[in-house]
Order: C-alpha cells, then sequence, then structure tokens
C-alpha cells in the first residue's frame, strides 16, 4: 500500500463522518422545525413538551420508531420490499457529498478544501444520483403488491421523469454563466461576479419548483396524496423503514436547498468579507456559518410552501411540468446564451 | 490477484452449496462469509490495487448480465440490468472518462431503465413469463451467433496480447473531462453529432405517428 495515499483517507473520512452527522441531525431538526412551523402558520402551539421548546422531539420520535416492529406483510416480494428503503436512502445521502460548504482552510499542515470531494462533474454527480432516488419509490410502491401502494410509485416515477428535464435545463443557465460543471468554481465565479440569482431569476424559480416536485413535497406531493391513495407507496412500511422514507424525504429537501443556495445564491461566501480583514480560520467559519444560514432560510421556505399552497391536481401537475417549465426553461437557456455571449455577464 | 480469484471462487461456492443444500438458508451464507473474511485478512493489499477493483467490477458486471437473461422476474430481471449499466459506469470512470460516467448513470440507469420499471409495473408480468425459451429455429440461430461472438471476442483479446489494461499515465492531461469531450462532439464531429440528433427526432416522430393513427 501507497503510505502516500493515508492521510488523504484519513481526511476523506473525517469529512465524510461529519458532513453525514451534520446531515442527520439537520434531517432530525427538520422535522420537529415543520412541526413547529406548521403550528405557528395554523395558531397552533406545536410539540413543546419534550425538552426545551420540544428540543428533544426528534430523538423521541427516533426511539419510538426503532421499537416499533417491522411488519413483512404477505405476499410482498421480500427482497425489493426490503431493499426499497435503501434504495431511496442512499443516494439521497450520497448526493450531498459534492456540495461544497466552505473556503479551502489549511490545517495540521495539509490544504483541506470543505466539501468531501471536488469532482469535475459535480453537477452531473447530483442530477445523477437525484435521478436514482425514484428507483426506491417505484419498487416500494411495486413490491408492496398493494393498489394504493402501486398506483403512488407509478404516479411518482411519471412525476420524477417530467421533472428532470426542466430541472436539469434550468442548471444549464447557471453552468453556461460559469463554464464549468464543478461546484467549486459555480461558487467561485459568484464571488467575483455576483449571485446568480440577481440575473437568473427565472431559471432559480424553474429550478425550485422542480426541485419541490422531485423531492415529493406539497404541492407536488401526488406520490402519497392521501386523500386519494391512503398514504402512497410506503402504505406498507412500518417501523424503521418507514423511517427510513422519511430521513430520504428531508435530506433530498436539505440536498436540493444546499444545491439552490449553491447555484443561485453564492454558496458559502459572504458579500464583502474581504473587506473586514479577518484572520483566515475565522471568515473560514463565518462563510461555512453563511452557507448554513442560506440553507436553513430556503427550508424554511419549503416548510412554509408546504402549508399555503393546495395539492396540484395530476393533470395540472403533468400539464405544469411539459408544457409550461419545460419551454420556459428552454427560453431561459436562450436568454442567458444572449447575455453570456453579448458579454454583459 | 489472489483475493479477487478467491472471492469469485466463493461466490460460485455459495451458488452450489445453496442448490445443494436448499433447505439451509443461513449455511451457505455463514461459511462463505468467513471464507471471505479470511481471505480478506490475508491478502489486505490486493484492495489497494487498481486491478483487483477492475477485475471485482468486471466480475459484477458478468454475473449481473447473465441473471438479466436467467432470472425468472421480469423486475429483478430489469434490476440486475441496472447494475449491469452501473458497472459499465463505474468501467468509465476507471478510465478517466468522468463525464462518460455520469452520463452513463443519468441516461441509462436514471431514465431509460425508470421506462422498462414502468412498462414492467403496468404490464405486471408474472414470474413464469420471463423464463420462455426460444424453440426450434430461435434457440439454434441464438447458439450460433452467441458462438459467433465469443469467436469474435477470443480472438481481439488474443490478437491485443497481454497489456497492462491500465496506465494512468497514459491519458493525457484533460481527458475525459466535460470540456474535452464537448470540443471533441461540437468541433470535430458536429456534423455526425447533428444527423444523429436528426436521426433521433425523426424516429421519436415516427413513434407518435404510430401510437396514434387516428390523427385528426
Amino acid at each position: 500500500m501507497d503510505p502516500e495515499i493515508v492521510p488523504v483517507l484519513v481526511e476523506a473520512a473525517v469529512k465524510i463522518v461529519i458532513v453525514f452527522g451534520v446531515l442527520l441531525t439537520t434531517v432530525a431538526y427538520m422535522t420537529l422545525a415543520e412541526r413547529r412551523v406548521s403550528a405557528w402558520i395554523q395558531d397552533r402551539r406545536g410539540p413543546n413538551r419534550v425538552g426545551p421548546f420540544g428540543l428533544l422531539q426528534p430523538a423521541a420520535d427516533g426511539i419510538k420508531f426503532l421499537f416499533k416492529e417491522t411488519i413483512l406483510p404477505p405476499h410482498v416480494h421480500k427482497v425489493i420490499y426490503l431493499l426499497a428503503p435503501a434504495i431511496i436512502f442512499i443516494p439521497a445521502m450520497v448526493t450531498i457529498s459534492v456540495v461544497p460548504f466552505g473556503p479551502t482552510i489549511r490545517l495540521f499542515g495539509r490544504d483541506i478544501a470543505l466539501q468531501i470531494t471536488d469532482v469535475d462533474v459535480g453537477v452531473l454527480v447530483i442530477l445523477a444520483f437525484s435521478s436514482l432516488g425514484v428507483y426506491g419509490v417505484a419498487l416500494a410502491g411495486w413490491s408492496s403488491n398493494n393498489k394504493y401502494s402501486l398506483m403512488g410509485g407509478l404516479r411518482s416515477a411519471a412525476q420524477l421523469i417530467s421533472y428532470e428535464l426542466p430541472l436539469g435545463l434550468a442548471v444549464v443557465g447557471v453552468l453556461m454563466a460559469t463554464g464549468s460543471l464543478r461546484l467549486g468554481d459555480v461558487v467561485a465565479h459568484q464571488a467575483a461576479h455576483g449571485w446568480n440569482v440577481l440575473w437568473q431569476l427565472p431559471g432559480f424559480l424553474i429550478f425550485m419548483t422542480a426541485a419541490f416536485a422531485e423531492t415529493n413535497r406539497l404541492p407536488f406531493d401526488l406520490p402519497e396524496a392521501e386523500t386519494e391513495l391512503v398514504a402512497g407507496y410506503h402504505t406498507e412500511y412500518s417501523g424503521m423503514r418507514f423511517l427510513m422514507f422519511y430521513m430520504a424525504e428531508y435530506a433530498n429537501m436539505v440536498t436540493a436547498s444546499a444545491l439552490a443556495v449553491t447555484l443561485y445564491f453564492g454558496g458559502y461566501n459572504v458579500p464583502g468579507l474581504a473587506r473586514l480583514g479577518l484572520p483566515g480560520a475565522a471568515a473560514a467559519a463565518l462563510q461555512t456559518g453563511a452557507f448554513m444560514l442560506k440553507v436553513a432560510c430556503v427550508l424554511f421556505v419549503y416548510v412554509w410552501v408546504r402549508w399555503t399552497v393546495p395539492r396540484f391536481r395530476y393533470d395540472q401537475l403533468m400539464n405544469l411540468g411539459w408544457k409550461f417549465l419545460l419551454p420556459a426553461a428552454l427560453v431561459h437557456i436562450g436568454w442567458v446564451a444572449f447575455i453570456v455571449l453579448a458579454g454583459w455577464a | 490477484m489472489h483475493l479477487l480469484t478467491g472471492l469469485v471462487i466463493l461466490v460460485i461456492v455459495y451458488a452450489l452449496l445453496r442448490v445443494i443444500f436448499p433447505g439451509r438458508r443461513y449455511l451457505p451464507g455463514v461459511i462463505v462469509g468467513i471464507a471471505a473474511a479470511t481471505l480478506l485478512a490475508f491478502f489486505p493489499r490486493d484492495l489497494f490495487e487498481m486491478q483487483f477493483w477492475a477485475g471485482a467490477v468486471g466480475f459484477v458486471a458478468i454475473l449481473s448480465a447473465l441473471l438479466v437473461v436467467m432470472h425468472p422476474n421480469p423486475m429483478v430481471s430489469v434490476l440486475f440490468l441496472i447494475l449491469n449499466l452501473f458497472c459499465i459506469a463505474l468501467f468509465f470512470l476507471m478510465l478517466q472518462a468522468q463525464i462518460l460516467a455520469a452520463l452513463q448513470v443519468i441516461v441509462y440507469a436514471g431514465a431509460i431503465m425508470v421506462l422498462f420499471v414502468f412498462v414492467v409495473m403496468l404490464l405486471n408480468l408474472r414470474s413464469e413469463e420471463g423464463l420462455r425459451v426460444g424453440r426450434g429455429f430461435g434457440r439454434w440461430a441464438a447458439i450460433a451467433l452467441g458462438a459467433l461472438f465469443a469467436g469474435m471476442m477470443f480472438t481481439a483479446i488474443r490478437g491485443r496480447g497481454v497489456r497492462p489494461f491500465f496506465r494512468p499515465g497514459a491519458f493525457l492531461d484533460g481527458f475525459g473531462t466535460a470540456r474535452d469531450l464537448g470540443d471533441t462532439l461540437f468541433r470535430d464531429y458536429v456534423f455526425a453529432f447533428e444527423a444523429a440528433s436528426v436521426l433521433l427526432v425523426a424516429a421519436m416522430v415516427g413513434a407518435v405517428l404510430l401510437a396514434k393513427r387516428r390523427l385528426q
């Protein structure tokens, strides 16, 4: 074994543990934040009994899920039924690995980028893994051997395919402005030329709408529309496996928010930070904090929209995706290309 | 390469044990698991060799390709096809073609295979229907074509001789990046690229026309 590879592996392992720890904690507290904010929007109190302000509620929920029985209904396809939650959970967790959450810092005599890995095709990696999540949903629906589950799975497959296109095309605008697929370059470009959202607002709105649909959130949560489909694709699941669907949904939300911040809101950079003249470590900490704050703001919008906009009908969903968002995204690409070629960007 | 050979043998042993002891479901797994752990303890260095990983991915690719054809359940076949496409993406990655690897996952594993899953779910095929083997002429034609292809592969591999198939230094700087691929596609081969896209659009329009016979 090459002795040079050991510090590289150690660095990668430490970063992976920290990032996934933070991601899972965020996911746990998103469930609490969602309930508290929804209570606030509806003029209720929400969960406030477990710990101060209900802060221990996620721990209580997690323990409760762990002790629930995992029911294996008869007539399910056993292997696929047990595998489906993992298939949806893994892509949801992996995607965060290419998102930069801070600048490069110097620690223990090594330059450490605050990002698990800065691959050359970062945006494509995200699109690739987010498109894999659909298998978990479709297979969960199919293997449950339940017509509500199957309907939920089919709907979800159709919905995710429809909204992947506008999502990808909206991102193309950002990539054309940057001239690179590397997310680190996207952030650096915005630090130098201003945030993308300032002149690509239509692209941002298309991206966010498609991201809502891709994460199965209201107003696009038709795969689990409880008034028609009981609970959709996870009707038959219980205990820990049900929890995995839930965690995957929230992890997808966090990743989508982090991606929106990285692509449109300048990632981790803070305007005017260079003028303050802070030492490197403090500046890095401030930038990482700013990144998390921005992500939290986008997450709040997610919750806010959920409790404001009612669910779409299925034909409305398809019409919006194919007849409005897709042409709009194409026009937006033309507009961005024009600006980039004219040299105004 | 001892580790890889050992693991391949273990997979075969596992399959045989499952056939010999159909009643005892956990016994083969336990035996093979202990053997695999022993192998890992004896040859841990192989894990850091590129050739080990290339061989392992290749073995999984072949195994999954076989299972696509042989598994009785169509849905499981589709899943193994996805696994197979993943292995091919990993091959691209090992050849430093990052963008091809990403596109392989997006286009094949992500988009096309979702449609396969969709169709299998909609048709709701039963298990036996995947197992229909062609009879008479079809079977013999398949055997002949397969033998022909195997012979072709054999001569191709023989002709190349034994060379190190993975040499990271052999690639130019910037090989396989998005920029490189874009240059090749939209500068050197722009006509072929556009011709292929026109062909695809024509095929799509044709398919829509065939599906909707009675257009107003």
